[in-house]
């Protein structure tokens, strides 16, 4: 049985605001070291599974920089090992060769699974999950599915966030409902998909699925009742990251004393491209409690609640609390970060206040995406010193100086473009 | 100029106790995640010397497992890389390198397989950063024979090193070997630049009559008379950690955050090997204070003044403080490492007490001379039972268990060796 994975890593993640302005949504750092597409990428190599394609389209630079050969999942292979698959034209100058959607991105690929994969596992790049995909394979076979997706247990107020399903005792998907808006089910799919090669290939190229661009919305719910579709039950930690408030709450519960996403005792490594850098170092006056921390780091001041990714730098007199910092961003002397999410090689100047004050008026331009008093930091935006940001505030990438109205800026609002 | 770098990586380090007696002195943990030779061998990718030999000879799996293929230094190349050189019988020979020079005779072909003309010789054991490429140019300007690096030392340290006196060209006049009366401040790094045939003729001219041929000792010596030798002078930190005393100063200095070894410039990069780890976490409760902390620690205790390798576990309510602790040791609940260097893999029981006491001068009975400034060594892999109360210049040997301190009791008291 030979298998081939294809991670669906061109999506825009628009919900995520800046933090998606410059990479996708796959790319967006997690857990301090990590990059969110880390976790299936790694799942896909624990299980024994070294043959990966990645299917990019949306600002794919940061992506494939990550990626490059493979080398921290061991997929720099000779036969096999992963590849990144962009979009291109089928004949020359062919315009509005985009892809339009996932079954579409799909579609454009079929060509790159090798003749000898029995199977195809379809995953999403933007979920966080620890997951043996071995016994799902062993389901699928065991049923003599066409396809089988996994499917977990989730809330009923969250069930038009999926697609719900409803199965059999022996696991046949009997109903298949995408987004309902009212529904007895509980049980959702993840996005995860096994399909028989030959189903996969049908359901894209026959029929009326020839024109749809939508696997969860389009192609899912007509196989559903087409073909034998199994579900499989999956009982660990899953999220979907793709809104500021799912991405921040999932980093925090990082921070708990057993965390449900457990990095440091599951004996399931995530690997991801590491640069070469120090021991954190810990300062005389630092007070650290409760937090994530990655080689690199130098803590002058004071960290609480919150995940550091390599590199950061805290000066004495600074404070963070309850916040995201990535990579290389410097925190200077005086500064205080509330609830914010900063992303890469920022600076926040001395004496500047981020995420200030009691006032949570939404953001004004993204009322539905930032309105739970978290601000979000562009990558290499530079905060003036003594400035003060309020809440539910945006600050564009590379925003600078120039672009702060003046040293005040109230919850709700975006600076820079 | 073709330039070939070797590095001698073969010593016992015995003055470092039990932190060498698994593993050879340049495979000793520093710093947290580096190995001591990730300096020396970082310092040659740095300085665009991709053509590395290390002769090794005592305890090498460590080091071979460090090196693997080079991959960390990017040094797997297709040509040239990293080469692991270990001693080799041949037909009429059958002998272990006697010594430094000695080594490098044995391995005199690899030289000449890489058309090397000039090749430096580089110590494994010694924390510096350092480009090469000056003393090299130097070298080749002055079409010297020999490049020795230089560096001023305390007077009371002149016995430790090779002093040289030169003329107002740099040209050495005069080399001694740990001198008791030393003219000079002016000390031998152990970092040379030679021209390759000339050493090769100097090596085989005294290779006769020394079975310990030593640059040091031999070869330098006989050639200040007859060759062009000239000093580099070298401004910047280096430091030799081969004893206890040194190698935890050193280590202590840079939790302080005032050593001169700035290990976090992005211009000059150590490499290492690494696991991949997740990143260090602290608390709920706990705290870190005046430390380094590797990714894939555990802290719910309070540390300070301490350096902990990768996967170090710090159980609540324990203290660890003045130590340096190594890859995935475990803390018990309420222990307290003082002043201590914990192996890998070690276990500290709960309650235990590590480094008790006020009497840090009381010398550990078995090597006085070496162990006589406080720090208890806990060998790797060591178990220590819980609610022991142990004193200072204390060695437990690598992997001993509950039953080694069964003779003892509740207290074991300064300077014991337990194995």
């Amino acid at each position: 049985m030979s298998v081939m994975a294809m991670i669906l890593a061109g999506g825009e993640g628009p919900a995520l605001s800046v933090l998606t302005a410059v990479r996708s949504e796959a790319a967006v750092p997690f857990g301090g070291k990590y990059r969110i597409i880390d976790f299936t990428l790694s799942n896909c190599v624990n299980s024994d599974i070294f043959d990966v394609a990645v299917l990019t389209q949306y600002q794919p630079r940061s992506l494939n920089d990550h990626i490059g050969v493979g080398r921290p999942w061991d997929l720099d292979r000779t036969s096999g090992g992963v590849r990144l698959l962009q979009p291109y034209q089928r004949t020359k100058g062919e315009r509005g060769a985009w892809q339009e959607g996932t079954a579409d991105a799909l579609r454009f690929n079929l060509e790159s699974i090798p003749a000898a994969a029995d199977d195809v596992l379809i995953l999403a790049g933007d979920h966080i999950y620890m997951m043996d995909y071995r016994p799902l394979l062993r389901f699928h076979h065991s049923r003599g599915a066409e396809m089988t997706m996994a499917v977990r247990q989730v809330p009923a107020f969250d069930a038009h966030r999926f697609g719900m399903i409803a199965a059999d005792p022996d696991g046949q998907v009997v109903e298949y409902e995408e987004k309902p808006k009212r529904t007895r089910s509980t049980t959702a799919s993840m996005g995860i998909y096994v399909f028989r090669r030959s189903a996969l290939v049908a359901a894209l190229t026959a029929g009326p699925g020839k024109q749809q661009h939508n696997l969860g919305g389009e192609v899912i719910p007509a196989l559903v009742r087409a073909v034998k579709v199994y579900a499989y039950p999956f009982q660990g930690y899953w999220a979907d990251v793709g809104t500021i408030q799912a991405y921040y709450e999932a980093n925090m519960a990082l921070l708990g004393e057993s965390p449900a996403l457990d990095l440091h005792t599951s004996g399931w490594v995530i690997h991801t491209r590491s640069e070469e850098r120090p021991a954190a170092h810990f300062g005389p006056e630092s007070r650290v409690g409760r937090a994530l921390l990655c080689d690199g780091s130098q803590v002058d001041g004071t960290v609480t609640n919150s995940v550091l990714s390599p590199g950061v730098r805290v000066a004495a007199g600074a404070t963070v609390r309850d916040s995201i910092i990535m990579t290389d961003a410097v925190i200077e002397p005086g500064a205080v970060v509330d609830r914010a999410i900063v992303d890469k090689r920022v600076v926040i100047g001395a004496n500047a206040g981020v995420g200030a004050g009691e006032t949570n008026t939404p953001n004004l331009k993204w009322p539905e995406r930032l309105n739970t008093g978290i601000t979000v930091v562009g990558k290499r935006a530079v905060i003036p010193p003594g400035a003060t940001i309020g809440r539910n505030v945006v600050v564009a990438p590379y925003a600078a100086a120039k672009d702060f109205p003046g040293s005040e800026v109230a919850s709700g609002e975006t600076v820079g473009r | 100029m073709r330039v070939v770098a070797l590095i001698l990586a073969g010593g016992a380090g015995t003055r470092l106790g039990v932190l060498s007696d698994q593993r050879a002195k340049p495979a000793v943990p520093f710093a947290g995640r580096f190995r001591i030779i990730d300096f020396t061998l970082s310092n040659c990718v740095n300085s665009g010397i991709f053509d590395v030999g290390i002769l090794t000879q005592y305890l090498p799996r460590s080091l071979n497992d460090h090196i693997g293929i080079g991959r960390p230094w990017d040094l797997d190349r297709s040509r040239g890389g990293v080469r692991l050189l270990q001693p080799y019988q041949g037909r009429g020979h059958k002998d272990w390198y006697g010594g430094t020079a000695d080594a490098v005779l044995q391995n005199l072909d690899y030289l000449r397989d890489h058309r090397a003309d000039t090749v430096l010789i580089l110590s494994g054991d010694h924390i510096y950063k350092m480009d090469y490429r000056p003393m090299l140019r130097l070298h080749e300007e002055r079409r010297a024979d020999l490049t020795v690096a230089v560096m001023n030392v305390r007077p009371d340290e002149t016995d430790r090193f090779g002093i040289v006196l030169t003329d107002d060209a740099g040209r050495v006049t005069q080399f001694l070997e740990k001198p008791k009366e030393a003219p000079s401040t002016l000390a031998n790094m152990g970092v040379y630049v030679f021209n390759v045939n000339a050493l090769a003729e100097r090596m085989q001219a005294l290779a006769p009559k020394h079975t310990d041929l030593d640059f040091g000792k031999h070869i330098i010596p006989s050639m200040v008379e007859s060759h062009a030798i000239y000093t580099f002078p070298f401004e910047g930190y280096w430091v030799d950690v081969g004893t206890v005393d040194a190698y935890w100063e050193t280590s202590m200095e840079l939790t302080s955050g005032q050593s001169k070894l700035n290990l976090y410039d992005p211009a000059w990069v150590i490499h290492t090997r690494s696991e991949e780890r997740p990143p260090a976490k602290l608390g709920p409760v706990g705290a870190a204070r005046d430390s380094l902390v590797c990714n894939g620690c555990t802290v719910r205790g309070e540390v300070s003044r301490s350096v902990l390798s990768p996967g170090v576990y710090v159980s609540p309510g324990a203290v660890v403080r003045d130590s340096i602790i190594m890859n995935d040791s475990w803390v018990g609940p309420g222990a307290v490492v003082d002043r201590c260097i914990l192996d890998k893999n070690v276990v500290v029981g709960p309650g235990a007490f590590l480094g008790w006491g006020d009497d840090l001068s009381t010398p550990n009975q078995r090597y006085p001379d070496r162990f006589n400034t406080g720090p208890t060594i806990v060998g790797k892999g060591a178990h220590i039972p819980a609610n022991r109360c142990i004193g200072r210049n204390v060695v437990i040997q690598s992997e001993v268990d509950e039953a080694a301190f069964s003779a003892f009791g509740e207290t074991i008291p300064s300077g014991t060796t337990i194995e």
